[in-house]
């Protein structure tokens, strides 16, 4: 081997190594399989939201990441993973926002939200039901479940969060279907079972909001809390004969007491 | 000729598919010496030890003791509360056999708490029994800490058993913290011993890939075969489907090293006789650089191996199969 070839490869080599520092690798999230089993066809779950953390007002609404939220970091006995919750249009819930912001950390909140297992902050550690949860140092730490919306925060229904996200000045707009969704379809996941537990493997994904057209493709089933339904997806300002975003049906929720599922 | 041409990148292929092998030596060898060690279970009563040492339980001597005549010692006295409550019968039943469990809930950590300190008194309320329990300790650090939490309280029994688990929460974070930290410093520990043992240098494993075209070529071959056997994962399991407390978590390094990968490993590190074979100046520069990338997982350099081979082989031949989702009927790829 002659001194440049040594001097490329030794290169690459250390090119390699240190491209750990950028590259995530995946990260797999355990949940027990009486867990799965009681909240797969559930729109919600209910708990004692620990608050470690939360913001102090809610997001402004603009674009990228100013969408309105107010972010809640906490712990739970029921999920028992590292978790946030959020209020959508937190700025309009101002019982439910007054009553966050004169909470403090340790205070055991009553809270119900539509759960999100969704790779948005994995950080570079597996997240396991039931292991110890670390205190979150943030009101964003490393997490994958998500209370994202919540519905009742303490003693108050926050259905009305149920909205688009605007307010006077601005409003907030998702990804368009067809990028969204091919995203969404085209994220690696590695689905595994053991006699007690499901894994789910993934890395970072992103998309959080989507704006699409959903034309039912089937009967909503009550699910008690909510209806699920499956339902092709469309760009938002889809015309009668365009063809879907994708090419199957894709499950949706919808939360009993929210005005959209009224609509 | 380009950088990117096919030797260098078999020749990466060649060193990325030798970390995966390591990297899953390295795993298994970790998870051995934790459950040999008790590792968790271990981090958890150092935790607990950290919380409750130094505290005695009365200023008199233990019965045994006082029947011999003989006080406690300084250290047994200090104990005392700490002995206590690991002998609790809500800790007792935790243990499976004589291992102790690897995770205690906050309110069981307080429910014992409060039941030793409030044992000795039936006064008015479960708060003014724990209160004058804890007054009643002869003066330790668990008494002062107890005593500063309990004022944030509000009287109420409820309240002081909340700031407790707020205590031992805190403890539990750091525990969480030297647990992780004792998980990386032993993966580094068995990497550099996998390392020398191995003589695993990444330059003279390079060297070798250059100028062994047979060899690399069979190592590319097999990487090729790695590649698309499953990918590392985790394996979780619990004592019950329904419980997600005391998860058992193994890692399933895909497949067990096959006959040809560690033939082929055996050709690219080991020790040779005569150790101008084996050594050069930057043979602790090549050894340094594998125990680093040993230190990254089997899941990176399965993922990286990949990644390469998809640039490697991109224009699949048509004999290529195709990856398809496991049929095993117990994983799903998305």
């Amino acid at each position: 081997m002659n001194s440049t070839k040594r001097v490329q490869v030794l290169f690459l080599i250390t090119a390699l190594l240190t491209s750990s520092s950028v590259c995530r690798a995946e990260i797999t999230v355990a949940l027990t399989k009486g867990f799965v089993r009681k909240y797969k066809d559930k729109a919600t779950i209910s708990t004692t939201f620990d608050i470690d953390k939360h913001h102090d007002h809610p997001n402004p609404i603009g674009s990228g990441s100013d969408d309105g939220d107010i972010h809640i970091a906490g712990r739970d006995t029921v999920v028992r993973l590292p978790m946030v919750a959020e209020i959508i249009n937190g700025a309009k819930e101002k019982s439910a926002l007054d009553f966050l912001l004169q909470s403090t950390a340790g205070d055991a909140i009553p809270l119900t939200g539509v759960w999100r297992l969704w790779f948005e902050h994995p950080g570079n550690t597996d997240q396991i039901q039931g292991e110890d949860v670390s205190i979150p140092k943030n009101t964003n730490p490393d997490h994958i479940f998500e209370f994202h919306p919540v519905v009742k925060f303490g003693s108050f229904d926050v259905f009305d969060s149920f909205a688009p996200i605007e307010d006077e000045e601005a409003e907030f707009r998702g990804y368009s279907a067809e990028k969204a969704f091919d995203a969404y379809e085209k994220r690696p996941g590695l689905i595994t079972r053991s006699n007690t537990a499901i894994m789910t493997q993934s890395n970072k994904a992103g998309f959080n909001y989507a704006e699409f057209q959903m034309r039912l493709a089937g009967k909503p089933k009550d699910v008690g809390d909510g209806f699920i339904v499956f339902a092709n997806i469309y760009n938002a300002n889809a015309k009668t004969n365009d063809d879907p975003v994708v090419d199957e049906s894709r499950r949706m929720v919808f939360v009993k007491g929210t005005n959209l599922l009224t609509q | 000729m380009g950088l990117f041409n096919s030797t260098i990148l078999d020749v990466i292929i060649g060193l990325i598919f030798v970390y995966l092998l390591l990297s899953i030596l390295c795993t298994a060898a970790n998870e051995w010496v934790a459950a040999l060690s008790k590792r968790r279970a271990n981090t958890l009563i150092r935790g607990i030890e950290q919380l409750l040492t130094g505290q005695a339980l009365t200023n008199k001597p233990p019965p045994d003791k006082e029947a011999s005549n003989a006080p406690p010692t300084d250290k047994e006295a200090s104990n005392e509360l700490l002995n206590e409550f690991k002998t609790h019968p809500l800790i007792k039943t935790m243990f499976n056999g004589e291992n102790p469990p690897t995770y205690l809930s906050p309110r069981n950590f307080s429910a014992t708490l409060t039941d030793i300190l409030s044992a000795a008194h039936e006064g008015k309320s479960e708060f003014a029994n724990l209160l004058s329990g804890i007054n009643d300790l002869p003066d330790g650090k668990v008494k002062t800490s107890l005593l500063a939490l309990l004022r944030r309280s509000d009287q109420e029994i409820d309240d002081a058993r909340f700031v407790i688990e707020g205590w031992f929460n805190d403890a539990m974070d750091r525990v969480s913290g030297w647990y992780k930290r004792r998980t990386q410093v032993w993966t580094i520990v068995i990497a550099a011993v996998l390392t020398l043992v191995a003589n695993a240098d990444t330059i003279q494993i390079t060297r070798k890939l250059w100028t062994d075209p047979v060899l690399r070529s069979a190592v590319v071959e097999e990487a090729k075969v790695r590649a698309q056997k499953p990918r590392p994962t985790v394996s979780v399991e619990y004592k019950d489907e329904d419980d997600p407390t005391n998860p058992t978590v193994t890692r399933n390094e895909g497949n067990e090293l096959s006959g040809k990968e560690r033939e082929l490993l055996g050709q690219l590190i080991g020790w040779r006789s005569g150790w101008r074979e084996n050594w050069s100046w930057f043979t602790p520069l090549g050894w340094l650089l594998t125990i680093l990338a040993i230190s990254m997982g089997a899941p990176f350099w399965f993922d990286m191996l990949n990644k390469i081979m998809n640039v490697r082989f991109a224009g699949k031949s048509p004999d290529e199969k195709a990856k398809v989702p496991e049929k095993s009927g117990s994983t799903v790829r998305a």
